[in-house]
């Protein structure tokens, strides 16, 4: 009875070796393997989530419907200094936040606008605005001028945006993982740095400054020095410092700094 | 770049300087990173970020052992298979198998058979957990690494050599044989031993050996026996003369 089984077997592994690398069920090459033990996680219940009925992302005008638009001055200072407004969740569960200061302009918004609502599944996500449309007007003279002769014209619009301001904001069905490449692509191509955070992750990510505040080993710190004015430092600072405690330097925010 | 003093009145509240040195250079805000004023520079470094001191380099020391967490089903469900294997078979033999391939396995799955002989594979952590809390306590070392198991109900261990002998990936590396644990050397030996039967011949052969000579001796003819026992007399008095 054996020799039969072995020639049944010798002969179906030559067959095998007779068709080369396009084996059936058989796979005589390959190791023996053995039940082992693998835990599976749950996945995430997502059955209490509500999508709303517009999904996408709105058209942005390029510009606001103004009669008479007026020229205004540079005002860097908003994009100096983390944001107040527009840096918490609301509905979605992921979204991009802008990690320095920048202007968006028209060309940015198109893209994210265009690249999200290519790439989302309609069924499953929504997504949200929560950076309005340009609405600061952005003056240049021609090419070629000389300095002087009034100011120049309006050439556009852009939209200033803070340290910690959220961008676009994504929920739905989904988890992190489907969403975040297609976030990532778009927060790359921004002109300042941002990153896709999930609720938990920018909650982690808050608490770990904190916990740098907490466990300082340094003694001293920019607050008490500057609101001390200690060695009359504040000739050198600017009254921004006072309100920044040296984590940003112009539009920058300086991660490294507690 | 000219310096220009600019005097700012200041309201009553807050504590600023009347005077502010301000170069025209570059704005607050920049593309680049402004270079900072080497006061500023160095209450920067002053004010730095100190992390709390590391107890201790991540694999300074050993891990403490790792508390005992509930079974889940399978290790269960495995556990109870493993007690009722070692509740009825007599040889449980651990085999290390390097690279077998799945014809080989079938090959030495249906030559063991024949003998009784089952393979088993079982996951080594359930094996230690189970006998950690069993009395095979001591054959815990073994499970390390790609084990098989050969278990069956009688010690027929010259046909397990044989045919380990002629696979090429299995390596036997101890056995537990009616309650004892052999290495594999021990396994070598207990193979080479003579069946019950032929130890127990021996022995009673041995106990009685006195008696059934004499038996044997009464048996043949007298005069024999007369002959020895002169003969031993004569032994009996040359002793005796030299010894005085």
């Amino acid at each position: 009875m054996f020799s039969i089984i072995k020639a049944a077997v010798g002969g179906l592994t030559a067959l095998c070796r007779v068709n080369g690398h396009q084996q059936g069920l058989l796979h005589g090459h390959l190791k023996v393997l053995a039940a082992g033990l693998k835990t599976r996680d749950i996945p995430p219940d997502h059955s209490d989530v509500v999508l709303p009925d517009r999904r996408k992302l709105k058209f942005v005008n390029k510009m606001p419907n103004f009669k008479n638009a007026k020229k205004e001055m540079k005002n860097l200072k908003d994009i100096q200094g983390p944001a107040t407004t527009a840096n918490a969740f609301t509905k979605g569960e992921f979204a991009i936040v802008a990690m320095g200061g920048g202007y968006l302009h028209w060309g940015h918004i198109e893209m994210i606008r265009l690249t999200i609502n290519r790439k989302m599944d309609p069924k499953t996500t929504f997504a949200r605005w929560r950076v309005n449309g340009p609405y600061k007007p952005v003056t240049r003279k021609g090419l070629g001028m000389r300095m002087g002769g009034g100011k120049g014209a309006i050439d556009q619009y852009v939209t200033p945006v803070r340290y910690g301001r959220f961008i676009v904001e994504v929920g739905g069905k989904v988890e992190l993982g489907e969403i975040q490449r297609i976030m990532t692509e778009v927060a790359q191509k921004l002109p300042f740095k941002a990153e896709v955070f999930s609720r938990a992750s920018l909650a982690a990510f808050q608490k770990k400054h904190a916990d740098m505040e907490q466990n300082n080993q340094n003694p001293w710190t920019f607050k008490e020095i500057t609101l001390g004015n200690m060695l009359g430092i504040r000739k050198v600072l600017s009254p921004k410092d006072l309100c920044h405690n040296g984590r940003f330097a112009g539009k920058f925010h300086l991660p490294w700094r507690v | 770049m000219a310096a220009t003093l600019c005097r700012i009145l200041l309201p009553k509240q807050g504590w600023l300087p009347f005077t502010q040195c301000v170069r025209h250079g570059s704005k607050a805000v920049t593309r680049h990173k402004r270079p900072l004023h080497f006061l500023k520079q160095k209450l920067m470094s002053v004010t730095r970020y100190i992390p709390p001191p590391r107890p201790a380099p991540p694999g300074a020391y050993p891990r403490q052992t790792i508390r005992d967490q509930e079974d889940d089903p399978f290790t269960l469900l495995v556990k109870k298979n493993l007690k009722s294997v070692f509740q009825e078979s007599k040889m449980i033999a651990v085999v290390q198998n390097s690279g077998s391939t799945a014809d080989e396995m079938i090959l030495l799955k249906y030559k063991l058979h024949k003998h009784g002989i089952t393979v088993k594979f079982f996951p080594n952590q359930v094996v230690r957990s189970f006998l950690k809390d069993s009395t095979y306590s001591n054959m815990a070392p073994l499970f390390i690494g790609h084990t098989v198991l050969f278990i069956s109900k009688e010690p027929k261990v010259k046909e397990m050599l044989s045919s380990l002998r002629t696979s090429r990936h299995m390596l036997l590396l101890g056995a537990c044989i009616d309650n004892t644990l052999l290495s594999a050397q021990g396994v070598v030996s207990y193979s080479k031993l003579p069946s019950v039967a032929v130890v127990q011949g021996e022995l009673v052969s041995g106990l009685t050996l006195l008696t059934s000579q004499t038996a044997a001796m009464l048996q043949r003819h007298p005069a024999q026996l007369s002959a020895l026992l002169q003969q031993h007399v004569k032994q009996q008095s040359s002793e005796g003369a030299p010894k005085a």
